[in-house]
């Protein structure tokens, strides 16, 4: 209940945060001007419209996940309006797991809106309505979650700054996670491999499914790879939650 | 005082406006396009970015149409263009229209050996789709020598024929296309498979040129017709045969 009552009022609070608007005109701006990019693709309006329309969600999305789940630790600690919280009966693990919650409904609402008006203009101008859009719309918030949560824990050890900063290194780092592998099979030192295998467990996966790609004909998805992908990324981001709670138990203000 | 620092505020702010107007106005001049450019390896993108191989092949989609329109216009060579749709389509396979634009516009540039190449192996990566095997067809019709390119074709277009979701009338060209390249068999089998799909205007198309390839004895005809039952559906079957021995008794 406690949880709840963070999660509204962080809701509130981020729904309200004028950078969130700014934010998204700027992303309904680069999706309308996937339209001008569909016009120079010589009669592929429909794949070019998708494709960079789901670009500009990612990238957008990104940002509003890293920059905000990072300010919304800092910003009750750096104000000291934590200790008025913390006055009351809430726990710091029902701090964070509100923070969370409360921000990952202002998310969910930013990028369903993102991804129906996208849905929309693929169905009016490409004539191409696609229920993978909204799927794809659904997997993005997925991995986006993931971006939160591990900001969030950034932001319980460090400034604000940094941990957007990193947040956004791990999104980078995960869309190239299957990367370390490659590479560590490529060398024959041990030590390489082990720390190579290890880096491969700890960095969030985001490039195990191609949406993107299964939006626009190229190839179909099994439901089951996209269910235990869901499944990976909810139970990546549940553990970076319980690290991020259990640091900042620890936490001398 | 003020008005002389506001003077020299606004003629820095125009010395400002006319340099970065005159670079930027300068430069598409300036630039000559260049038919060779720098492609990278499709193994790096595919390997380096799983997660944006679509993303990353619409883009390059662009660039190919861009630098197409650039060199047709000017130079009319096309150096990177083969480089660009390989480029693209490894990255995104079953992106067909790139395979058949490329393919096209290396015949602007006269090398038709690469766009059967090109189409080749967006077959191999697509082979349910007709389209493929038909403008496979009519490339080799269209642009290859030999004695034997008819057949090449007809076969390109029985392939085409084969598929799903084919127009009638590519049935018909491979029959017709066999016929010209004198394999005689092979233009039977096809007249007859155009029988048993197509419309009634087929049919004729069909009854017509069968009468000029099957033989002309009454007992080699029943015997040459008997191997088509595969092509024609026993519902069909008794009209084939009565429209083949027209004038027969």
């Amino acid at each position: 209940m406690r949880v709840a009552a963070v999660a509204v009022n962080t809701f509130r609070e981020t729904i309200r945060d004028r950078i969130l608007g700014v934010i998204i005109l700027f992303a309904l701006a680069m999706i309308v001007a996937s339209l001008w990019l569909a016009s120079i693709s010589l009669g592929q309006q429909d794949r070019m419209i998708k494709d960079f329309g789901l670009v500009a969600i990612s990238l957008f999305g990104l940002i509003v996940a890293a920059f905000v789940a990072a300010s919304l630790v800092r910003k009750e600690v750096e104000k000291r309006t934590v200790f008025i919280i913390f006055s009351k009966p809430v726990s710091r693990s029902e701090f964070i797991w509100g923070k969370f919650l409360g921000l990952a409904a202002t998310m969910f609402t930013v990028l369903a809106g993102m991804t129906v008006f996208l849905f929309v203009l693929a169905w009016v101008v490409a004539k191409s309505p696609s229920g993978s859009l909204l799927l794809a719309g659904l997997l993005i918030y997925l991995q986006l979650l993931v971006v939160v949560a591990v900001t969030m824990l950034f932001a319980t050890m460090t400034s604000a700054i940094l941990a957007s900063v990193w947040g956004i290194c791990v999104y980078a780092a995960g869309q190239l996670s299957h990367n370390v592998l490659s590479l560590s099979r490529l060398g024959h030192s041990a030590v390489t491999h082990a720390a190579s295998v290890f880096v491969f467990y700890l960095v969030p996966n985001l490039s195990a499914v191609d949406i993107r790609a299964a939006v626009v004909g190229e190839g179909a998805v099994a439901w089951t790879s996209l269910i235990a992908w869901g499944g990976y990324l909810i139970a990546y981001l549940v553990i970076a939650l319980f690290v991020a709670t259990w640091i900042f138990r620890r936490k001398e203000f | 005082m003020r008005m002389l620092r506001g003077s020299v505020v606004a003629a820095i702010v125009a010395v400002c406006v006319g340099v970065v107007i005159g670079y930027q106005s300068a430069r598409p001049a300036a630039a000559t396009p260049n038919p060779v450019v720098f492609v990278p390896t499709p193994g790096f993108y595919r390997n380096f970015s799983p997660g944006v191989r679509a993303s990353v092949a619409d883009v390059y989609w662009l660039y190919t149409i861009q630098y197409y329109g650039e060199h047709l216009k000017s130079d009319h060579r096309l150096d990177s263009l083969p480089a660009m749709v390989r480029l693209v389509t490894t990255l995104s396979p079953h992106f067909t229209e790139a395979y058949f634009f490329g393919a096209f516009a290396m015949i602007d540039v006269g090398r038709p050996d690469v766009a059967y190449a090109l189409l080749q192996q967006g077959f191999k990566a697509n082979p349910g789709n007709w389209r493929f095997p038909f403008y496979l067809g009519f490339f080799a019709y269209t642009y290859a020598s030999g004695a034997h390119k008819d057949q090449v074709a007809a076969q390109w277009y029985a392939a085409a024929a084969r598929l799903p979701g084919v127009p009638p009338f590519v049935a018909r060209l491979a029959a017709e296309l066999a016929t010209k390249g004198n394999d005689t068999q092979k233009a039977i089998d096809l007249w007859a498979q155009v029988y048993g799909q197509g419309d009634t205007y087929a049919r004729q198309k069909a009854v017509s040129a069968l009468d000029g390839l099957l033989p002309k004895g009454t007992v080699a005809r029943e015997k040459a017709v008997a191997g088509l039952k595969g092509f024609v559906s026993p519902a069909l079957f008794d009209q084939f045969i009565a429209d083949l021995f027209q004038g027969y008794k």
